[in-house]
């Protein structure tokens, strides 16, 4: 057994975190091993010492204090390095040779439980996931209490261990549904998980999507909902979401929070998210078509005002568009990089530009403006940003399709990301599906 | 699965799209008087063709009419599915060139024909690339966005009507019968309905629903036929390619901002029929990956679209796609009347057979 601590000693020993610590626990002396990053050590031998003094022995011998302490276990050296990674405290009983394995008091590396960051909510409970994934799944147990909600654990990855947690309610998914995700995870479970894209490759979906596989929420409100439509939330240690698998069509406009206003409020505050997709994509694709492609379909007095206000504007309306377009996308990158003591010192250089500068200097458009500015708002009413990102792509399919074929190209364009949309599928349930009660994955 | 509504939006909107550009020239000038009951030998007609089909289906379930004639043998699969494919064939070429003539002809004047036609073919391709339930998926999601801006123009097209332009209301000699321009018409129906034999594989439908569609479709025949003719008589309709086109342009509305609603009655339409042809792209790539199994069905699509791109170039007017139309008449009737009944026929002849076995 020497020989053992000597190999842990050799293997993990070059980590200054890595503690060996000589202790007497009672009668028997003993070797703490552990990483002190990883581990409380002083509230941990203070909790050994006071589970021994209050330790009653039923016979007095060492194993019986082994068995209190933890759990006797014979162990190899890769699986007692895991151990270590995981946080826990290995006890060597120096006399008897025999390892022991304890929990120990971790010490804190997690935030407390807050207000969400990327999702706003109103009149719903505001507590959001953190990056500890146990303290994740307690929050959805606490939000949805049924006996039917289950969790999987897997641990993914050869290298780089990475806890992966399934949840999902029995009672409302959809079996094979279940299984065929389990499957998947557990034939992939030497691969790396770090990111979302390599859960994508994991899950065997298409890396090459643009829209995203996941629903990514913060809220377990959110959760809670979706597991009783009958859909399954992955969880990633150190990710502060959960996944609701699969994303479908009609997450980009509906919140769980919305149900609790009355029935007409919800339908009216949904379509109203509808109607800003559809003007995301449509208005500057419109613009240009109308303006390069087919300006007699317009009013000859708007027709007139258009050409009015783009007098003296040196190039054609794609030109213009797009340009005005990157300018905007810009600004929201950098407004998102930035940290948040200077963000405002973009919206202003940019208010400035977009507001009056560029077409006093008649660079482009008044009309230009309008347009730019109704597309920036209704992109964000989209629910969730995996979502807004997918549509502000679309749009520009579609601008350049009306650059080339007026209102025609617009219509293509549509008819394009519709067919686009159609075509998705995840783990064989179509994007587009509307509701994902039991036994109906198959429509769409 | 039960995706009935998937199947009778798809018939509903590729009907549509036929109904309001050529059903309604071709049946004005077909007669000049009791325009209704040359609409409704057309639809008797129809009603009873697709009835039997699917009373013929009804009796091989989960069978498409490919493997139907095949199982009855060789000579039945050549005799049926070879003049189904010429005439599909043609169908889509007449009708991308012909939609691309329209679009040219009322709002892209200075595009070159062969850029519509390509941007027409290569949308249709990739929904058929996509798999029939794309296709129909994508006909659910179309018919959500577009049918209420047809059913709005629809509404409106009504602004000018007289309904004295309804008299003279018989034309005693059935004079129309004998018209090409009548046998042209029923180019709305023939194409639309023959799909419901290719889906039965994929896609489980009530017939209940699709002859309820049929029904429900009534209407925009007769809106297609007498809309014009109430606004502008007999006479005047008659000159028109598309009548109920120029319908349109003659519609004013005060609020609102756009002059010409013809171009969204039109685009609405193009869309739907992008998606006929995407239907019929694919409808060809079953049948010909069925005579040729190793070849993916996506190649076909592909090879076909190429086809049938080329095809078009080759047309350089107006009376080149009416005398293509012309050709087609005949498979247009054969494919309507033949296979209909010889389905329905082919299932008596299963059913009886099979209670042979039983007795």
């Amino acid at each position: 057994m020497d020989s053992f601590i000597q190999e842990i000693r050799d293997s993990l020993g070059d980590n200054d975190d890595f503690f060996f610590q000589q202790e007497k626990i009672g009668r028997a002396s003993v070797i703490l091993m552990g990483f002190i990053s990883l581990i409380d050590l002083t509230r941990t031998k203070e909790a050994l010492h006071a589970n021994m003094d209050n330790w009653k022995p039923d016979r007095d011998d060492a194993s019986s204090m082994m068995e209190a302490i933890g759990e006797v276990r014979e162990m190899d050296l890769s699986e007692a390095i895991t151990m270590f990674m995981d946080g826990k405290l290995i006890v060597f009983f120096e006399s008897e040779r025999i390892l022991v394995l304890a929990e120990a008091y971790p010490s804190l590396l997690n935030r407390a439980v807050e207000s969400p960051t990327n999702e706003n909510v109103l009149q719903g409970a505001i507590s959001s996931f953190i990056e500890d994934i146990d303290t994740n799944i307690g929050m959805v147990r606490k939000q949805i209490v049924s006996r039917h909600v289950k969790v999987r654990s897997f641990l993914a990855g050869s290298l780089c261990h990475k806890k992966l947690s399934l949840v999902y309610d029995e009672s409302h998914a959809d079996s094979k549904l279940v299984a065929k995700v389990i499957k998947q995870i557990e034939s992939s479970s030497d691969k790396e998980i770090n990111n979302l894209q390599n859960l994508t490759k994991a899950l065997g979906l298409s890396a090459w999507s643009s829209v995203p596989k996941f629903n990514t929420t913060e809220l377990p409100e959110e959760v809670a909902g979706a597991l009783i439509k009958g859909r399954v939330i992955l969880f990633i240690d150190r990710m502060p979401f959960g996944l609701i698998l699969p994303n479908l069509i009609w997450d980009m406009f509906s919140l769980e929070n919305d149900r609790n206003y009355p029935l007409p409020l919800m339908i009216v505050i949904r379509l109203l998210r509808v109607v800003g997709v559809l003007t995301t994509l449509i208005a500057p694709g419109l613009y240009v078509a109308l303006v390069a492609v087919n300006p007699e379909v317009l009013r000859i007095e708007l027709a007139l005002t258009i050409a009015q206000s783009r007098e003296g504007v040196p190039y054609p309306a794609i030109v213009e568009m797009i340009f005005m377009l990157i300018i905007l996308e810009l600004i929201i990158e950098a407004s998102t990089r930035l940290p948040k003591s200077i963000g405002p010192t973009i919206t202003m250089v940019g208010g400035i530009i977009l507001g009056q500068a560029v077409v006093t200097a008649k660079l482009v458009s008044n009309l230009l403006i309008i347009i730019l500015a109704a597309t920036t708002i209704s992109n964000s009413t989209v629910v969730g940003f995996q979502n807004s990102l997918a549509i502000r792509l679309f749009k520009y399919v579609i601008v350049i399709m009306s650059a080339m074929y007026g209102v025609l190209g617009l219509l293509a364009g549509l008819v394009l990301i519709c067919a686009y949309l159609s075509s998705l599928s995840t783990f064989g349930i179509s994007y587009l599906n509307i509701s994902m009660n039991k036994g109906e994955s198959g429509n769409g | 699965m039960d995706k009935s509504l998937h199947v009778v939006l798809m018939y509903g909107l590729t009907q549509l799209g036929f109904i309001f550009f050529f059903y309604s020239g071709d049946i004005i000038s077909s007669t000049t008087e009791g325009h209704w009951l040359a609409i409704v030998i057309g639809l008797v007609l129809n009603l009873v063709m697709v009835w039997l089909y699917m009373k013929g289906l009804g009796y091989f379930p989960k069978q498409d009419i490919i493997s139907i004639y095949s199982a009855v043998g060789k000579w039945a699969a050549v005799l049926f599915l070879l003049p189904l494919v010429f005439f599909l064939f043609i169908t889509n070429i007449i009708t991308i060139r012909a939609f691309s003539e329209v679009i040219t002809l009322v709002f892209l004047a200075n595009t070159p024909l062969w850029a519509i036609m390509a941007l027409i073919i290569t949308l249709s391709g990739y929904i058929a690339l996509n798999g029939v339930e794309s296709i129909f998926r994508t006909g659910v999601l179309l018919a959500i966005l577009f049918l209420p801006v047809i059913l709005f123009t629809i509404c409106i097209s009504f602004q000018n009507v007289d309904f004295r332009y309804f008299f003279p209301v018989m034309d005693e000699k059935f004079s129309f019968l004998a018209r090409p321009p009548y046998w042209h018409s029923f180019a709305a129906f023939a194409g639309s309905f023959l799909f419901l034999g290719f889906i039965q594989p994929y896609v489980a439908y009530r017939p209940k629903y699709v002859l309820m569609t049929v029904a429900a479709l009534v209407p925009f025949y007769f809106i297609a036929v007498y809309v014009p003719l109430f606004t502008f008589g007999q006479a005047t309709a008659s000159t028109f390619k598309f009548p109920f086109i120029v319908l349109m342009s003659t519609i004013h509305i005060n609020w609102l901002m756009f002059d010409r609603i013809t171009m969204f009655l039109l685009l609405c339409l193009v869309t739907f029929t992008m998606l006929f042809i995407s239907m019929v792209l694919w409808k060809l790539s079953q049948v010909l990956h069925r005579c040729l199994p190793k070849v993916k069905p996506s190649y076909f699509v592909i090879a076909i679209a190429a086809a049938n791109f080329i095809g078009c170039l080759f047309i350089t007017n107006w009376d080149e796609i009416q005398s293509l139309v012309m050709w087609n008449t005949m498979l247009r009737f054969f494919v309507m009347v033949g296979i209909p009944c010889s389905i329905w026929l082919l299932g008596i002849r299963a059913k009886r057979m099979i209670k042979d076995e039983g007795a």
